[in-house]
Protein backbone atom coordinates (compact mmCIF):
# COMPACT_ATOMS: atom_id res chain seq x y z
CA UNK A 1 0.00 0.00 0.00
CA UNK A 2 2.92 2.40 1.07
CA UNK A 3 4.71 1.44 -1.51
CA UNK A 4 1.91 1.88 -3.88
CA UNK A 5 1.59 5.63 -2.84
CA UNK A 6 5.50 5.68 -3.09
CA UNK A 7 5.29 5.24 -6.84
CA UNK A 8 2.74 7.39 -7.57
CA UNK A 9 3.94 10.00 -5.36
CA UNK A 10 7.67 9.81 -7.10
CA UNK A 11 5.58 9.30 -10.30
CA UNK A 12 3.33 12.30 -10.08
CA UNK A 13 4.94 14.60 -7.51
CA UNK A 14 6.16 17.68 -10.15
CA UNK A 15 2.17 17.31 -11.68
CA UNK A 16 0.68 17.20 -8.68
CA UNK A 17 2.40 20.42 -7.80
CA UNK A 18 1.91 21.88 -11.10
CA UNK A 19 -1.74 21.31 -10.43
CA UNK A 20 -2.22 22.68 -7.25
CA UNK A 21 -0.27 25.79 -7.90
CA UNK A 22 -2.40 25.71 -11.34
CA UNK A 23 -5.47 25.92 -8.65
CA UNK A 24 -3.83 28.46 -6.45
CA UNK A 25 -3.37 30.93 -9.34
CA UNK A 26 -6.73 29.82 -11.06
CA UNK A 27 -8.02 31.19 -7.01
CA UNK A 28 -6.40 33.83 -7.19
CA UNK A 29 -7.55 35.25 -10.70
CA UNK A 30 -11.09 34.43 -9.94
CA UNK A 31 -10.29 36.28 -6.63
CA UNK A 32 -8.96 39.51 -8.45
CA UNK A 33 -11.87 39.67 -11.08
CA UNK A 34 -9.78 38.82 -13.86
CA UNK A 35 -7.64 42.25 -14.13
CA UNK A 36 -4.53 40.30 -14.65
CA UNK A 37 -5.84 39.73 -18.02
CA UNK A 38 -7.12 42.92 -18.55
CA UNK A 39 -3.82 44.33 -17.57
CA UNK A 40 -2.28 41.88 -20.35
CA UNK A 41 -4.37 42.69 -23.00
CA UNK A 42 -3.68 46.28 -22.38
CA UNK A 43 -0.12 45.84 -22.66
CA UNK A 44 -0.11 43.63 -25.08
CA UNK A 45 -2.88 45.43 -27.39
CA UNK A 46 -0.68 48.92 -26.56
CA UNK A 47 1.36 48.97 -30.42
CA UNK A 48 -1.74 48.75 -31.76
CA UNK A 49 -3.77 51.27 -29.76
CA UNK A 50 -3.92 54.45 -32.18
CA UNK A 51 -2.55 58.16 -30.22
CA UNK A 52 -5.12 60.28 -29.47
CA UNK A 53 -5.85 63.63 -27.66
CA UNK A 54 -8.71 62.73 -24.96
CA UNK A 55 -9.78 66.19 -24.70
CA UNK A 56 -10.30 66.74 -29.01
CA UNK A 57 -12.59 63.46 -29.00
CA UNK A 58 -14.37 64.19 -25.78
CA UNK A 59 -15.21 67.88 -27.03
CA UNK A 60 -16.74 67.07 -30.30
CA UNK A 61 -18.73 63.87 -28.47
CA UNK A 62 -20.11 66.31 -25.74
CA UNK A 63 -21.02 69.24 -29.07
CA UNK A 64 -22.98 66.48 -31.11
CA UNK A 65 -24.76 65.48 -27.52
CA UNK A 66 -25.59 68.79 -27.23
CA UNK A 67 -26.75 69.33 -30.51
CA UNK A 68 -28.91 66.19 -30.46
CA UNK A 69 -30.43 67.00 -27.14
CA UNK A 70 -31.25 70.69 -28.56
CA UNK A 71 -32.69 69.20 -31.69
CA UNK A 72 -34.82 66.98 -29.87
CA UNK A 73 -35.51 69.68 -27.29
CA UNK A 74 -36.92 72.46 -29.84
CA UNK A 75 -38.99 69.57 -31.62
CA UNK A 76 -40.43 68.88 -28.28
CA UNK A 77 -41.15 72.62 -27.77
CA UNK A 78 -42.46 73.08 -31.41
CA UNK A 79 -44.84 70.53 -30.56
CA UNK A 80 -45.83 71.55 -27.25
CA UNK A 81 -46.18 74.76 -28.62
CA UNK A 82 -48.30 74.25 -31.43
CA UNK A 83 -50.96 72.25 -29.28
CA UNK A 84 -50.83 74.72 -26.58
CA UNK A 85 -51.51 77.26 -29.75
CA UNK A 86 -48.53 79.88 -28.67
CA UNK A 87 -46.89 81.49 -31.58
CA UNK A 88 -43.83 79.40 -32.68
CA UNK A 89 -40.38 80.91 -32.30
CA UNK A 90 -38.22 81.20 -35.61
CA UNK A 91 -38.11 78.89 -37.67
CA UNK A 92 -38.87 77.50 -41.47
CA UNK A 93 -35.31 77.46 -44.08
CA UNK A 94 -33.87 80.75 -43.70
CA UNK A 95 -32.21 82.30 -46.54
CA UNK A 96 -28.61 83.29 -46.49
CA UNK A 97 -27.91 86.90 -48.08
CA UNK A 98 -24.33 88.74 -48.29
CA UNK A 99 -23.63 91.75 -46.25
CA UNK A 100 -22.70 94.26 -49.57
CA UNK A 101 -22.89 97.49 -47.30
CA UNK A 102 -23.15 99.39 -44.25
CA UNK A 103 -24.69 102.76 -43.52
CA UNK A 104 -24.22 105.55 -45.41
CA UNK A 105 -23.57 107.95 -42.39
CA UNK A 106 -21.63 107.59 -39.19
CA UNK A 107 -24.93 108.17 -37.01
CA UNK A 108 -27.04 105.23 -38.61
CA UNK A 109 -26.02 101.52 -37.52
CA UNK A 110 -27.16 99.35 -40.59
CA UNK A 111 -26.01 96.90 -43.14
CA UNK A 112 -27.59 96.48 -47.14
CA UNK A 113 -27.60 92.87 -48.14
CA UNK A 114 -27.68 91.18 -51.41
CA UNK A 115 -31.48 89.53 -51.40
CA UNK A 116 -34.25 91.81 -52.07
CA UNK A 117 -37.82 91.60 -52.62
CA UNK A 118 -37.78 89.45 -55.68
CA UNK A 119 -36.11 86.65 -53.39
CA UNK A 120 -38.75 86.93 -50.54
CA UNK A 121 -37.59 89.23 -47.79
CA UNK A 122 -40.17 91.49 -46.64
CA UNK A 123 -40.07 94.79 -44.48
CA UNK A 124 -39.76 93.28 -41.53
CA UNK A 125 -37.92 90.04 -41.71
CA UNK A 126 -35.71 88.52 -39.30
CA UNK A 127 -32.68 88.76 -39.63
CA UNK A 128 -29.58 86.62 -37.56
CA UNK A 129 -26.10 86.05 -37.96
CA UNK A 130 -24.03 83.76 -36.59
CA UNK A 131 -24.08 84.02 -32.67
CA UNK A 132 -27.76 85.69 -32.44
CA UNK A 133 -30.04 88.52 -33.75
CA UNK A 134 -28.79 90.89 -35.90
CA UNK A 135 -31.22 93.12 -36.67
CA UNK A 136 -34.70 93.86 -38.93
CA UNK A 137 -35.40 94.32 -42.27
CA UNK A 138 -36.76 98.28 -42.74
CA UNK A 139 -36.36 98.63 -46.64
CA UNK A 140 -36.74 96.37 -49.72
CA UNK A 141 -35.70 96.93 -53.32
CA UNK A 142 -36.25 94.23 -55.82
CA UNK A 143 -32.86 93.06 -55.27
CA UNK A 144 -31.38 94.33 -52.28
CA UNK A 145 -32.57 95.41 -48.41
CA UNK A 146 -31.13 97.75 -45.88
CA UNK A 147 -31.53 95.90 -42.19
CA UNK A 148 -31.55 98.65 -38.96
CA UNK A 149 -29.03 96.67 -36.87
CA UNK A 150 -29.93 95.97 -33.30
CA UNK A 151 -27.04 98.15 -32.41
CA UNK A 152 -28.53 101.43 -33.77
CA UNK A 153 -29.67 103.37 -30.68
CA UNK A 154 -32.94 103.85 -32.16
CA UNK A 155 -33.55 100.01 -32.36
CA UNK A 156 -35.60 98.75 -29.82
CA UNK A 157 -36.07 94.83 -28.98
CA UNK A 158 -38.13 93.47 -26.27
CA UNK A 159 -35.74 91.02 -24.34
CA UNK A 160 -36.04 88.59 -21.61
CA UNK A 161 -33.03 87.26 -19.38
CA UNK A 162 -32.91 83.33 -19.98
CA UNK A 163 -32.23 82.65 -15.99
CA UNK A 164 -34.81 84.77 -14.20
CA UNK A 165 -37.40 86.06 -17.13
CA UNK A 166 -36.97 89.94 -16.32
CA UNK A 167 -38.06 91.69 -19.03
CA UNK A 168 -36.49 94.81 -20.65
CA UNK A 169 -36.07 96.90 -23.62
CA UNK A 170 -32.42 96.82 -25.35
CA UNK A 171 -31.50 100.11 -27.42
CA UNK A 172 -28.03 99.83 -29.27
CA UNK A 173 -25.12 101.92 -27.76
CA UNK A 174 -22.29 100.92 -30.20
CA UNK A 175 -21.23 97.97 -32.34
CA UNK A 176 -20.69 95.48 -29.74
CA UNK A 177 -22.75 96.30 -26.96
CA UNK A 178 -26.79 96.98 -26.10
CA UNK A 179 -28.24 98.73 -23.17
CA UNK A 180 -31.47 96.45 -21.89
CA UNK A 181 -33.52 99.10 -19.63
CA UNK A 182 -35.52 96.79 -17.16
CA UNK A 183 -39.30 97.17 -16.79
CA UNK A 184 -39.10 96.16 -13.04
CA UNK A 185 -37.69 98.70 -10.18
CA UNK A 186 -35.59 95.35 -9.13
CA UNK A 187 -35.26 92.60 -11.88
CA UNK A 188 -33.44 89.73 -10.69
CA UNK A 189 -30.80 90.54 -12.88
CA UNK A 190 -26.89 88.92 -12.42
CA UNK A 191 -23.46 89.81 -14.78
CA UNK A 192 -23.45 86.58 -17.19
CA UNK A 193 -27.09 86.54 -17.62
CA UNK A 194 -27.94 85.28 -21.40
CA UNK A 195 -30.61 87.84 -23.17
CA UNK A 196 -32.66 86.50 -25.94
CA UNK A 197 -35.84 87.93 -27.87
CA UNK A 198 -39.26 88.25 -25.01
CA UNK A 199 -42.14 86.56 -25.58
CA UNK A 200 -43.65 90.16 -25.71
CA UNK A 201 -41.61 91.67 -28.44
CA UNK A 202 -44.16 92.67 -30.90
CA UNK A 203 -40.86 93.02 -33.70
CA UNK A 204 -39.15 89.47 -32.93
CA UNK A 205 -40.46 86.20 -32.61
CA UNK A 206 -39.45 84.81 -29.22
CA UNK A 207 -35.85 82.87 -28.08
CA UNK A 208 -33.11 84.45 -30.23
CA UNK A 209 -29.97 84.97 -28.03
CA UNK A 210 -28.72 88.30 -28.67
CA UNK A 211 -26.04 88.41 -25.69
CA UNK A 212 -24.64 88.16 -22.20
CA UNK A 213 -24.74 90.70 -19.28
CA UNK A 214 -21.84 92.86 -18.83
CA UNK A 215 -22.56 95.23 -16.09
CA UNK A 216 -25.40 96.11 -14.54
CA UNK A 217 -26.36 99.96 -12.73
CA UNK A 218 -29.77 99.36 -10.72
CA UNK A 219 -29.49 102.84 -9.17
CA UNK A 220 -30.04 104.06 -12.60
CA UNK A 221 -33.08 106.39 -13.06
CA UNK A 222 -35.41 106.31 -14.46
CA UNK A 223 -35.22 102.29 -14.91
CA UNK A 224 -32.58 99.88 -13.87
CA UNK A 225 -29.86 99.24 -16.76
CA UNK A 226 -27.91 96.47 -18.16
CA UNK A 227 -24.98 96.49 -20.80
CA UNK A 228 -25.44 94.20 -22.81
CA UNK A 229 -22.71 92.31 -24.70
CA UNK A 230 -24.12 91.36 -28.16
CA UNK A 231 -23.39 88.04 -29.23
CA UNK A 232 -23.17 88.07 -32.94
CA UNK A 233 -19.88 90.45 -34.29
CA UNK A 234 -21.67 92.91 -36.03
CA UNK A 235 -18.23 94.86 -36.58
CA UNK A 236 -17.55 91.83 -39.23
CA UNK A 237 -20.46 90.11 -40.44
CA UNK A 238 -20.17 88.84 -43.72
CA UNK A 239 -23.07 86.71 -44.06
CA UNK A 240 -26.55 86.51 -43.02
CA UNK A 241 -29.50 84.53 -42.69
CA UNK A 242 -33.42 86.14 -43.26
CA UNK A 243 -36.15 84.82 -41.98
CA UNK A 244 -39.45 86.06 -43.27
CA UNK A 245 -41.63 87.71 -40.73
CA UNK A 246 -44.92 85.31 -41.57
CA UNK A 247 -44.00 82.69 -39.02
CA UNK A 248 -44.93 84.40 -35.65
CA UNK B 1 -8.42 107.76 -88.36
CA UNK B 2 -10.79 107.49 -85.75
CA UNK B 3 -13.43 104.86 -85.63
CA UNK B 4 -17.24 105.94 -87.07
CA UNK B 5 -18.75 105.30 -83.69
CA UNK B 6 -16.30 106.66 -81.27
CA UNK B 7 -16.28 109.81 -83.84
CA UNK B 8 -20.13 109.90 -83.35
CA UNK B 9 -19.79 109.69 -79.51
CA UNK B 10 -17.19 112.64 -79.74
CA UNK B 11 -19.68 114.83 -81.93
CA UNK B 12 -22.28 113.95 -79.59
CA UNK B 13 -20.46 115.12 -76.51
CA UNK B 14 -19.27 118.64 -78.20
CA UNK B 15 -23.41 118.71 -79.41
CA UNK B 16 -24.39 118.82 -75.59
CA UNK B 17 -22.76 121.82 -74.58
CA UNK B 18 -24.27 122.82 -70.90
CA UNK B 19 -25.82 119.29 -70.67
CA UNK B 20 -22.09 118.06 -70.52
CA UNK B 21 -21.73 119.93 -67.55
CA UNK B 22 -24.83 118.86 -66.06
CA UNK B 23 -24.07 115.13 -67.10
CA UNK B 24 -20.25 115.33 -65.27
CA UNK B 25 -21.27 117.02 -62.49
CA UNK B 26 -24.69 114.72 -61.54
CA UNK B 27 -22.66 111.80 -62.43
CA UNK B 28 -20.07 112.60 -59.53
CA UNK B 29 -22.89 113.23 -57.44
CA UNK B 30 -24.26 109.64 -58.25
CA UNK B 31 -20.66 107.96 -57.92
CA UNK B 32 -19.96 109.53 -54.49
CA UNK B 33 -24.08 108.47 -53.00
CA UNK B 34 -22.50 105.06 -54.63
CA UNK B 35 -19.77 105.12 -52.46
CA UNK B 36 -21.44 106.15 -49.39
CA UNK B 37 -22.40 102.48 -47.90
CA UNK B 38 -18.95 101.22 -48.97
CA UNK B 39 -16.29 100.20 -46.44
CA UNK B 40 -13.00 99.21 -47.88
CA UNK B 41 -10.14 98.11 -45.84
CA UNK B 42 -8.06 100.76 -45.15
CA UNK B 43 -10.56 103.53 -46.11
CA UNK B 44 -12.27 103.97 -42.46
CA UNK B 45 -11.09 104.18 -38.96
CA UNK B 46 -13.01 103.05 -35.84
CA UNK B 47 -16.11 102.00 -38.00
CA UNK B 48 -16.11 105.58 -39.45
CA UNK B 49 -16.17 105.87 -43.05
CA UNK B 50 -15.29 109.41 -45.41
CA UNK B 51 -18.50 111.69 -46.23
CA UNK B 52 -18.09 111.72 -50.05
CA UNK B 53 -21.57 113.83 -50.34
CA UNK B 54 -20.20 116.46 -48.12
CA UNK B 55 -16.92 116.56 -50.07
CA UNK B 56 -18.99 116.94 -53.57
CA UNK B 57 -21.13 119.49 -52.00
CA UNK B 58 -18.27 121.53 -50.57
CA UNK B 59 -16.40 121.16 -53.92
CA UNK B 60 -19.94 122.23 -55.70
CA UNK B 61 -20.34 125.41 -53.50
CA UNK B 62 -17.07 126.78 -53.52
CA UNK B 63 -17.69 129.51 -56.07
CA UNK B 64 -21.58 129.64 -56.08
CA UNK B 65 -23.82 132.44 -55.16
CA UNK B 66 -24.74 131.82 -51.66
CA UNK B 67 -27.87 131.18 -52.33
CA UNK B 68 -27.62 128.41 -54.94
CA UNK B 69 -25.16 126.37 -52.14
CA UNK B 70 -28.18 126.76 -49.85
CA UNK B 71 -30.25 124.66 -52.05
CA UNK B 72 -28.25 122.66 -53.58
CA UNK B 73 -27.50 122.36 -49.48
CA UNK B 74 -31.00 121.29 -48.66
CA UNK B 75 -31.28 118.76 -51.78
CA UNK B 76 -28.13 117.03 -51.09
CA UNK B 77 -29.32 116.51 -47.38
CA UNK B 78 -32.09 115.18 -48.64
CA UNK B 79 -30.49 112.84 -50.81
CA UNK B 80 -28.42 111.70 -47.68
CA UNK B 81 -32.14 111.11 -45.81
CA UNK B 82 -32.73 108.84 -48.70
CA UNK B 83 -29.96 106.99 -48.40
CA UNK B 84 -29.83 106.58 -44.33
CA UNK B 85 -33.35 106.78 -42.59
CA UNK B 86 -35.78 103.83 -42.08
CA UNK B 87 -39.02 105.05 -43.48
CA UNK B 88 -40.81 104.01 -40.32
CA UNK B 89 -38.61 106.49 -38.60
CA UNK B 90 -39.19 109.63 -40.90
CA UNK B 91 -40.72 111.80 -38.43
CA UNK B 92 -38.66 111.35 -35.38
CA UNK B 93 -35.19 110.99 -37.11
CA UNK B 94 -32.66 114.06 -37.30
CA UNK B 95 -32.35 115.30 -41.10
CA UNK B 96 -29.15 115.76 -42.68
CA UNK B 97 -30.79 118.82 -44.44
CA UNK B 98 -29.64 120.81 -41.56
CA UNK B 99 -26.09 120.57 -41.49
CA UNK B 100 -25.42 120.24 -45.02
CA UNK B 101 -27.33 123.49 -45.72
CA UNK B 102 -24.91 125.66 -43.32
CA UNK B 103 -22.14 124.12 -44.35
CA UNK B 104 -22.67 124.96 -48.27
CA UNK B 105 -23.55 128.34 -47.38
CA UNK B 106 -20.70 128.67 -45.10
CA UNK B 107 -18.11 127.34 -47.54
CA UNK B 108 -20.33 129.81 -50.54
CA UNK B 109 -19.79 132.97 -48.32
CA UNK B 110 -16.01 131.99 -47.47
CA UNK B 111 -15.14 132.01 -51.02
CA UNK B 112 -16.74 134.73 -51.64
CA UNK B 113 -14.96 137.21 -49.50
CA UNK B 114 -11.58 135.78 -51.22
CA UNK B 115 -9.73 135.04 -47.94
CA UNK B 116 -8.55 131.81 -49.24
CA UNK B 117 -7.05 130.97 -52.19
CA UNK B 118 -8.20 128.20 -53.92
CA UNK B 119 -5.61 124.94 -53.19
CA UNK B 120 -5.61 121.30 -52.01
CA UNK B 121 -4.46 122.30 -48.66
CA UNK B 122 -7.24 125.12 -47.96
CA UNK B 123 -10.08 122.94 -49.74
CA UNK B 124 -9.20 120.23 -46.87
CA UNK B 125 -9.21 122.25 -44.35
CA UNK B 126 -12.79 123.70 -45.24
CA UNK B 127 -14.23 120.15 -45.47
CA UNK B 128 -12.14 119.75 -42.13
CA UNK B 129 -14.24 122.12 -40.66
CA UNK B 130 -17.65 122.00 -42.31
CA UNK B 131 -17.76 117.86 -41.60
CA UNK B 132 -17.54 119.17 -37.82
CA UNK B 133 -20.54 121.13 -38.21
CA UNK B 134 -22.19 119.09 -40.11
CA UNK B 135 -22.16 116.65 -37.56
CA UNK B 136 -22.14 118.69 -34.84
CA UNK B 137 -25.85 119.71 -36.21
CA UNK B 138 -26.56 115.95 -36.40
CA UNK B 139 -25.98 115.59 -32.61
CA UNK B 140 -27.82 118.73 -31.58
CA UNK B 141 -30.96 117.69 -33.34
CA UNK B 142 -30.44 114.08 -31.72
CA UNK B 143 -30.43 116.01 -27.98
CA UNK B 144 -33.59 117.69 -29.11
CA UNK B 145 -35.19 114.17 -30.13
CA UNK B 146 -34.77 113.48 -26.85
CA UNK B 147 -31.73 110.61 -27.22
CA UNK B 148 -29.41 109.87 -24.19
CA UNK B 149 -27.16 113.16 -24.02
CA UNK B 150 -23.80 111.68 -22.38
CA UNK B 151 -24.02 108.77 -25.38
CA UNK B 152 -25.11 111.06 -27.98
CA UNK B 153 -22.41 113.83 -27.21
CA UNK B 154 -19.68 111.20 -26.71
CA UNK B 155 -20.35 109.68 -30.29
CA UNK B 156 -20.74 112.86 -31.30
CA UNK B 157 -16.71 113.41 -30.24
CA UNK B 158 -15.99 110.34 -32.06
CA UNK B 159 -17.36 110.99 -34.99
CA UNK B 160 -17.21 113.85 -35.80
CA UNK B 161 -13.10 114.17 -35.42
CA UNK B 162 -12.61 110.50 -37.33
CA UNK B 163 -14.98 111.54 -39.95
CA UNK B 164 -13.39 115.10 -40.26
CA UNK B 165 -10.12 113.78 -40.47
CA UNK B 166 -10.78 111.12 -42.90
CA UNK B 167 -13.18 113.20 -45.08
CA UNK B 168 -10.42 115.90 -45.48
CA UNK B 169 -7.64 113.72 -46.21
CA UNK B 170 -9.83 111.77 -49.22
CA UNK B 171 -11.24 115.19 -50.36
CA UNK B 172 -8.77 116.06 -53.25
CA UNK B 173 -9.96 112.70 -54.83
CA UNK B 174 -13.45 114.63 -55.82
CA UNK B 175 -12.24 117.99 -56.04
CA UNK B 176 -9.12 117.29 -58.76
CA UNK B 177 -11.27 115.81 -61.57
CA UNK B 178 -14.22 118.20 -60.81
CA UNK B 179 -11.98 121.48 -60.15
CA UNK B 180 -10.15 120.89 -63.87
CA UNK B 181 -14.38 120.93 -65.45
CA UNK B 182 -15.81 123.59 -63.15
Amino acid sequence: MIDTLRRWWLRYASQLFLVVVGLILAILLRHNHGTVWLEAYQWLSRPFQRPYDPQVVLETAKLRELSYRLQELESQNAQLRRMLQLPTVLNGSPLWAQVIGRSADSWWQQVLISKGARDGVKVGSIVTGTGGLVGRVTEVSAHGSRVLLISDPSSQVGSALTRSRALGILRGQSLSTGVMEFIDRDPDAKVGDIVTTSAFSTLFPEGIPIGKIRSIDLNHQPAPEAVIDFSAPLSMLEFVQVYAPSHF
Amino acid sequence: MPHPISKMIIKWWQGLGVGQNLLLTMGALVICCLLMPLRLPGMTLMEVAPNWLLIWLICWSLNRPVVLAIVAGISIGLVQDSLTIPAEFMHLSPSHTWGMALTAGLTALLQKQRYIKENFISIALIVFAMTIIAETMIAIQLSFLGFDLSEVWAKQQQITLISALLTSLWTPVVYFPLSKWW
